[in-house]
């Protein structure tokens, strides 16, 4: 093993020793509890400086890792949303008398799990980053130890999580014994040599690490867990399990398509991402309509999205690779803006959080309304929003590739899905506001996160030049 | 020189930076957010009466054109140009923009931040769809102008407004969104045809799109459905007018002027901006289809105002018909009959949108709309009765006056081609004479019953101010048609082709 290495992985370094310190500091002087939200912000801000300022030498550790530019823009794309976390769960730990200093640490620890699984090219270090992030979930779902639906979350959660992490390793053993090795980029040469070709094994594999990675994502039909665990959680660690192992599971599937391309294996593997894809946008989107709890409607919300991105892995190619990327980043924005307003307009945190609870409020307290509004807006794909480019862009991919159908259930979808989401800006803004008037407490960092959140979604959507381009550097290493 | 580089940037953008302005201010400064709004507005017309001054109307190209780089790898970029078809939309909305604003000075009293935001959003939103010679761009201005007008129609509305606010917002979301993929096709078949990706009106235009077998396996046809579609519900051709007449009568008296002045005109501007030169033979198989849902609009719009009891209603349905002589205009496809249609829009615009003026007027005062409410106006309220007959006697189409012009280049431009489609159309005229002096009659003529109405203030000078230029617009155009004519001639001979 080369220490040479090690500088590759410098922002991972930074965060678990981060981690570490933050669960120190709690023990040994828990008098600077309340500065441990700045602590974590300001240390996986540093992550993110280091991520661009060290190296990105490709495979390092005998193949285990590949550091490439794909990996700093998921790198990217999580510590942002590890820094915006951290600074909106300072006011939610305040308020629940929750001020530990494993709150963060696990936060931040989750984020490493994440960002191993994303750049991992061997797929038993896919399965570690993925037990480090979920082991580190299931704890922070439950968090909120008095509230049952909390405890309801955590163990939904974990049994899932155990089922889908056991489905993947299981197909990844079965990928092994199919094609003799588990690194990803070993498989290419033969795809290329057609040695898999027609293997049963291999497909039930791929079957099984779908239906892991399928889990992860929230996809129709592995969904169902998705609504309790968002509403249950405390809502930053749902803003935070709502973006980032989304985004790196999808990592793993564009790696897995990319080398092993199970197109040219078999055209069926397309229609069955395809149809995974209009039963996830379609199921989330319907359901999402019924919702009355924002959290809920948000999770079905987020089932939906997650089938808008795989619409771009089954196009594939730079342009699909490309638009899911920057998805990916749009869709951070627009949930953590919508999951930290969500939060400050609740008046206790383990009561629902009810559409009603928004009425009339758009006029009273203007930057929170108008940044909800953005990202509802956004999430629906309305320009200039960033929701509208990432949409844009996967459906562009559709089209490119021949799937022209795909493109039109994704619009139509959306235009289902604009009902829901201007309902939220209807209870905002045309709603009187309620008889007796509803405590809300509106704290800085609450402010803070929603406006940059809200101009990012704006400043990105009319100057989608920076974003767009690092996607598609990022998307040039593993598609042309 | 320099400025001919910014200018139309200019005029797009001089509304959002007032708009962003706004927001710095605090809420309760209204005189303050009142003023930004009309200055800037002033300041779009001064900026469109520049454009106007620099315009050649010989030149058939796209004029003080900008292009600056967007998203470059996939083809996309800022491109804004003006040509004789445009032109003309263009300056009809910079005019109504400002009087819109000030007759809204005494009728919009809560939330007025709010109102004058989102009326500037919209503005850049309209100028950015008649300018933007990106499809791309287009896309992105014609959503722009969604979410302004929902609000104007969901917050500042009447009884049902967010019924009508989402019912608009559904309606033209479902035609755009396709039209979404329209555009995405048209972009992969330039890449197909040349090797290059771009969005580029002008590109798009030079392309040959493969009108293929049936309708299911015609990428022309199918394109020509995506884009007329998200067009024919903007307009509204018939059946897809459901949503105007809710949205019409919901929004608040701006609302309803910007409405019926310039976000229909979008759909028939959309209809001959690219459906007509895009896609020419699914256009030719489309022509006897949208000719007969022309006449019956003209038909059916103007029997259903007849039945009428609420006046906004009236006025409402009273588009639906003269939209349809548009789109007879459009399709009937001759210089004359198009240049009829396109200066119809303007009328269109003038006429409707005074006439949605005139009944807010009364509105703000009596609070009721029904028709059966008034009588009698016309010696109480002799300036209002004034402004409310030359409108009505525009939009019916009086020697003399605006609408008289567009609707005889239309019909005479399309009886040659069309005769039988021409003379069912005419029946629509005799109709709108019938319906609109039917309302002038009962509401101006008719014994005065009501005591109220005895006492009404006549027209303020702010209302009145509101009023006289689109008056001005009105009798310059019926006197003197060529002046704007001129302006779209060489144009639209160059998109129609030769011929009359």
């Amino acid at each position: 093993m080369n220490l040479g290495d090690l500088s590759a992985i410098q922002p991972e370094l930074v965060l678990v020793a981060l981690g570490c310190l933050l669960v120190l500091t709690d023990a040994f002087v828990p008098s600077l509890r309340s500065r441990f939200g700045s602590m974590a912000a300001i240390g996986a801000g540093i992550a993110l400086v280091v991520r661009w300022t060290s190296p990105t030498p490709g495979m390092v550790w005998s193949g285990a890792l590949v550091v490439d530019e794909l990996a700093r823009f998921v790198d990217s794309y999580i510590l942002v949303a590890l820094v915006l976390v951290c600074v909106m769960a300072e006011p939610y730990l305040a308020r629940t008398n929750a001020r530990f200093g494993e709150f963060y640490a696990l936060l931040v620890w989750a984020a490493v799990g994440a960002m191993v699984m994303a750049k991992a090219d061997h797929l038993l270090v896919v399965f570690i980053g993925l037990e480090l992030l979920s082991v580190a979930l299931y704890v922070l779902n439950a968090f909120h130890r008095e509230s049952s639906l909390s405890l309801e979350a955590g163990w939904k959660y974990l049994m899932v999580g155990a089922f889908a992490g056991g489905a993947l390793l299981f197909g990844i053993a079965l990928l092994y014994g199919a094609s003799g090795t588990f690194s990803l980029s070993a498989l290419a040469p033969l795809v290329a040599a057609h040695t898999l070709t027609g293997s049963p094994l291999l497909f039930l594999s791929l079957a099984l690490i779908l239906t892991g990675v399928g889990f992860k994502l929230a996809l129709a039909p592995f969904h169902a867990w998705a609504p309790d665990v968002y509403q249950g959680s405390p809502t930053p660690v749902t803003t935070f399990l709502s973006v980032v192992p989304k985004g790196a599971a999808l990592v793993v599937l564009a790696r897995l398509i990319a080398f092993l391309a199970p197109a040219e294996l078999s055209p069926r593997w397309t229609m069955l991402l395809a149809a995974i894809a209009v039963l996830s946008m379609t199921l989330g989107n319907l359901v999402a309509i019924a919702q009355r709890d924002v959290k809920r409607m948000l999770a079905y919300s987020g089932i939906a999205h997650m089938g808008y991105a795989l619409v771009g892995l089954v196009a594939f190619g730079f342009d699909g690779l490309s638009g899911v990327l920057v998805y990916l980043a749009a869709y951070t924005l627009m949930n953590v803006a919508a999951f930290t307003v969500v939060s400050a307009f609740s008046e206790a945190e383990d009561e629902p959080h009810l559409l009603t609870d928004l009425a009339g409020q758009g006029w009273r307290r203007p930057v929170l309304s108008l940044t909800l509004g953005l990202a509802m807006f956004s999430l629906a794909g309305i320009p200039p929003t960033v929701g509208f480019i990432g949409k844009f862009l996967v459906f562009r991919a559709a089209v490119n590739e021949g799937l022209v159908w795909l493109a039109v259930v994704g619009v139509l979808n959306s235009l289902v899905s604009v009902f829901y989401y201007l309902r939220v800006v209807y209870y905002l803004y045309m709603k009187p506001l309620p008889k007796r008037e509803p405590k809300y407490s509106e704290p800085w960092p609450a402010r803070l996160v929603a406006a940059a959140c809200a101009v990012g979604i704006v400043v990105l959507g009319a100057l989608p030049g920076w974003v767009v381009s690092a996607a598609e550097s990022a998307a040039r290493t593993l598609a042309r | 020189m320099a400025l001919e580089g910014f200018l139309l940037s200019a005029l797009v953008l001089t509304p959002a930076a007032a708009a962003s302005l706004l927001l710095l201010l605090p809420k309760d400064a209204e005189k303050a957010h009142r003023w930004i709004g009309l200055v800037a507005s002033l300041l779009t017309l001064g900026l469109a009466g520049m454009v106007w001054s620099r315009f050649d109307p010989s030149n058939v190209a796209f004029q003080l054109v900008e292009t600056r780089p967007w998203l470059p790898t996939l083809g996309i970029a800022y491109r804004l140009g003006i040509d004789g078809i445009s032109l003309l939309l263009v300056l009809l909305t910079a005019l109504l923009q400002p009087l819109v604003l000030i007759s809204s000075w005494s009728s919009i009293h809560q939330r007025v931040k709010g109102y004058v935001f989102a009326m500037l959003l919209l503005e850049t939103g309209m100028l950015g769809a008649f300018l933007a010679t990106d499809l791309f761009l287009f896309y992105v201005f014609w959503e722009l102008m969604l979410l302004p007008m929902y609000f104007i129609i969901g917050v500042w509305g009447g009884e049902r407004r967010i019924y009508a606010a989402v019912k608009f917002v559904l309606f033209t979301l479902a035609g755009s969104l396709l039209m979404l993929v329209g555009i995405l096709y048209l972009s992969y078949l330039h890449k197909a045809q040349t090797g290059a990706w771009s969005f580029a009106y002008e590109d798009i235009r030079s392309l040959t799109i493969p009108m293929g077998e049936g309708f299911w396996h015609s990428p022309q046809l199918l394109l020509f459905a995506a884009f007329a579609l998200a067009f024919a519900i903007k307009v509204p051709v018939w059946p897809l007018h459901t949503w105007l007449p809710d949205a019409h009568v919901e929004a608040p008296t701006g609302g309803s002027v910007i409405l019926a002045g310039v976000l229909l005109k979008l759909g028939t501007y959309g209809l001959l901006r690219y459906n007509r030169p895009l896609f020419p033979e699914a256009w030719e198989r489309a022509t006897p289809l949208f000719l007969w849902l022309a006449v019956i609009a003209i038909i059916y719009g103007a029997l259903v105002s007849w039945a009428q009891k609420d006046m906004k209603k009236l006025i409402a349905y009273s588009s639906v018909s003269h939209m349809g002589f548009i789109i007879l205009g459009l399709f009937a496809g001759t210089v004359a009959s198009t240049q009829g249609a396109l200066i119809q829009m303007v009328n269109h615009g003038l006429s409707t949108g005074a006439l949605f003026m005139l009944v807010g007027v009364v509105y703000d005062r009596r609070h009721t709309r029904l028709i059966e409410d008034y009588g009698g106006l016309a010696a109480v309220m002799p300036l209002y009765t004034g402004a409310f007959l030359i409108a009505t006697l525009a939009s019916i189409g009086l020697p003399g006056l605006n609408g008289f012009v567009g609707e005889f280049l239309i019909l005479t431009g399309s009886f040659p081609t069309h005769p039988v489609a021409v003379i069912l159309a005419s029946t629509g005229i005799v109709l709108g004479a019938v319906y609109m002096l039917t309302l002038v009659q009962r509401v101006f003529w008719n014994p005065l019953v009501h005591e109220e109405n005895r006492t009404l203030a006549d027209l303020t000078w702010r209302e009145a101010l509101a009023f006289t230029p689109l008056a001005v617009f009105m009798v310059w155009i019926g006197v003197q048609p060529g002046t704007f004519l001129r302006l779209s001639e060489a144009a639209v001979r160059h998109l129609v082709g030769g011929g009359l």
